[in-house]
């Protein structure tokens, strides 16, 4: 993803240069000619990677522009450069305590100036990485985990899940199996509403709760999902600590013995069900609302029907997200399309997943996907 | 009739308001309801109803595209509101958003108007 830069200079000529200089090196400008167009241009579109500002600027200068930002909090943290005709020690001084990273002289030759960019950003990278490194190690050491490391295997079904995390940061998405016994697999998947840390954080409490409420049911010999979502929508509801934290879950129960699938969701997108003999993709959709929004939900199970070869597939909202052309819009449609002609051309899981999850399109959020597919009798 | 204009000056969020009879118009003015706003278009909002308002009408008229971090947003406030008695019509909502909502079954929890006259007639 290109970086994106806000270049801030009165200088039009000297801004249209240093622009130039960005994109055609693979970055991402805007640029404003006072301190007022670069604030109206932080407040109506995404925070930038980079801001590079002059200094002296009639109305407000460089330094009032940097001291405003110190201010704000979303904006404090973004790398900035100073940059300048005036080259004496007292400014470089001044401007450092304003925590600018640099400073750069506008004499200086164009490749010089995007070194140091590069390298800027580069640094900036290395440095987010090991910190995320970091926390990731502690997760792993501390069990800590929203996506298994491998699916049960069962005797009629195969199992495989995907899930592929936004900006590599990890999200809001959680999937888990609970196999009860040889006969009864739970697979789960959820999405608390939001991205990245926040939402990653959350997704534990509610992994908690659901595999809880499937135990304790499972104890009162109890498999039946509108039970199950009953339960845990109710202790969901209770904790403060949630109050307004919302997840979707899809809760689906393999019978190996009986070869019989349930399915109960909670404002979960719908499961989609490839049918051979047809070949169809049949959407089925669960009633239930966003676990913790009402004490009193209900929820419905639905029984599936798998024959032979036949495939379900679980998503969440992150896979149904494309931003094509610059525009971003939420298309379940346009999934179900792809994924029928996929499985029209008789392409086989993986390919599917490679294709759905395709780095030419551009991913927007966390996107998770499980398929079980009920195993053809010959092949077993 | 009460109007009031506000939109805030050092936030990414931009919204604007006006009180049409008791009511609060909230017009979310950004093309993009996403991660980057919705803590914060939360809070607005919440101020909102701390400072009184309760009977609540949000337009989403210039919003092209919505996340789940925006929806969570949305159904806290409404979880907010409900205990207080207080109610909230979303309005102007384009085809994809609507689909979002009806996919999702959040169209069962919150009232959805096509424009904000018929949104006014639901107070």
């Amino acid at each position: 993803m290109n970086k994106t830069v806000l270049l801030v200079d009165d200088d039009l000529f000297q801004l249209k240069l240093y622009e130039k200089l960005l994109t055609n090196h693979g970055y991402h400008c805007r640029i404003a000619l006072s301190v007022d167009e670069a604030e109206v241009i932080l407040r109506e579109y995404d925070i930038p990677d980079l801001i590079i500002s002059d200094y002296e600027m009639p109305d407000r200068n460089g330094f009032e522009f940097r001291k405003k930002l110190l201010k704000n909090d979303l904006l404090k943290n973004v790398p900035f450069l100073f940059l300048t005709s005036v080259n004496d020690e007292h400014f470089i001084q001044q401007g450092l305590d304003l925590k600018a990273i640099d400073y750069m002289a506008k004499d200086v030759p164009p490749t010089r100036i995007l070194s140091k960019i590069n390298n800027l950003m580069l640094a900036v990278r290395e440095h987010y990485e090991r910190s995320l490194s970091e926390v990731k190690g502690i997760a792993e050491r501390l069990n800590l985990r929203n996506i298994p490391k491998k699916a049960p295997s069962l005797k009629n079904f195969s199992i495989n899940y995907y899930n592929k995390s936004y900006q590599e940061q990890p999200g809001g998405d959680f999937i888990d199996f609970i196999k009860i016994d040889d006969r009864h697999t739970f697979v789960i998947l959820g999405d608390v509403m939001g991205k990245k840390w926040g939402a990653w954080f959350f997704s534990f409490s509610f992994l908690s709760y659901v595999r809880s409420a499937i135990r304790l049911c499972v104890f009162d010999g109890n498999y039946e999902l509108p039970t199950i979502l009953h339960k845990l929508n109710r202790v969901v509801y209770a904790d403060e600590f949630l109050s307004d934290i919302f997840s979707t879950l899809s809760i689906v129960l393999i019978d190996d013995e009986n070869c019989s699938i349930c399915y109960a969701g909670a404002g979960d997108l719908p499961l989609l069900k490839y049918e051979k003999n047809r070949n169809d993709l049949i959407s089925y959709q669960s009633d239930g609302i966003l676990l913790g929004f009402s004490e009193e939900a209900v929820y419905n199970e639905i029984p599936l029907d798998l024959q032979e070869e036949e495939e379900l597939f679980l998503i969440t909202d992150g896979i149904i997200d494309f931003e094509i052309d610059g525009v971003k819009k939420s298309d379940m449609k346009l999934l179900s399309r792809k994924l029928h002609e996929l499985k029209e051309r008789n392409e086989m899981t993986e390919n599917i997943v490679n294709n759905l999850f395709n780095k030419h399109t551009s991913q927007i959020d966390d996107c998770s996907i499980i398929i079980i597919k009920r195993k053809n009798n010959e092949a077993k | 009739m009460i109007a009031v204009s506000s939109s805030s000056k050092e936030k990414t969020m931009k919204l604007s308001k006006q009180t049409i009879n008791d009511v609060l118009v909230i017009v979310i003015e950004n093309k993009e309801a996403n991660l980057s706003k919705s803590e914060q278009f939360k809070e607005l909002i919440f101020q909102d109803i701390e400072d009184g308002a309760q009977q609540l009408v949000i337009s989403f008229q210039h919003v092209e595209y919505l996340d789940s971090s925006f929806l969570g947003a949305l159904v806290a406030i409404l979880k907010k509101l409900l205990p207080l008695k207080g109610k909230l019509v979303l309005t102007q909502l384009n085809k994809d958003i609507l689909n979002l909502f009806a996919l999702t079954r959040l169209d069962k929890i919150f009232n959805i108007e096509s424009t904000l006259e018929t949104s006014l007639q639901k107070f």
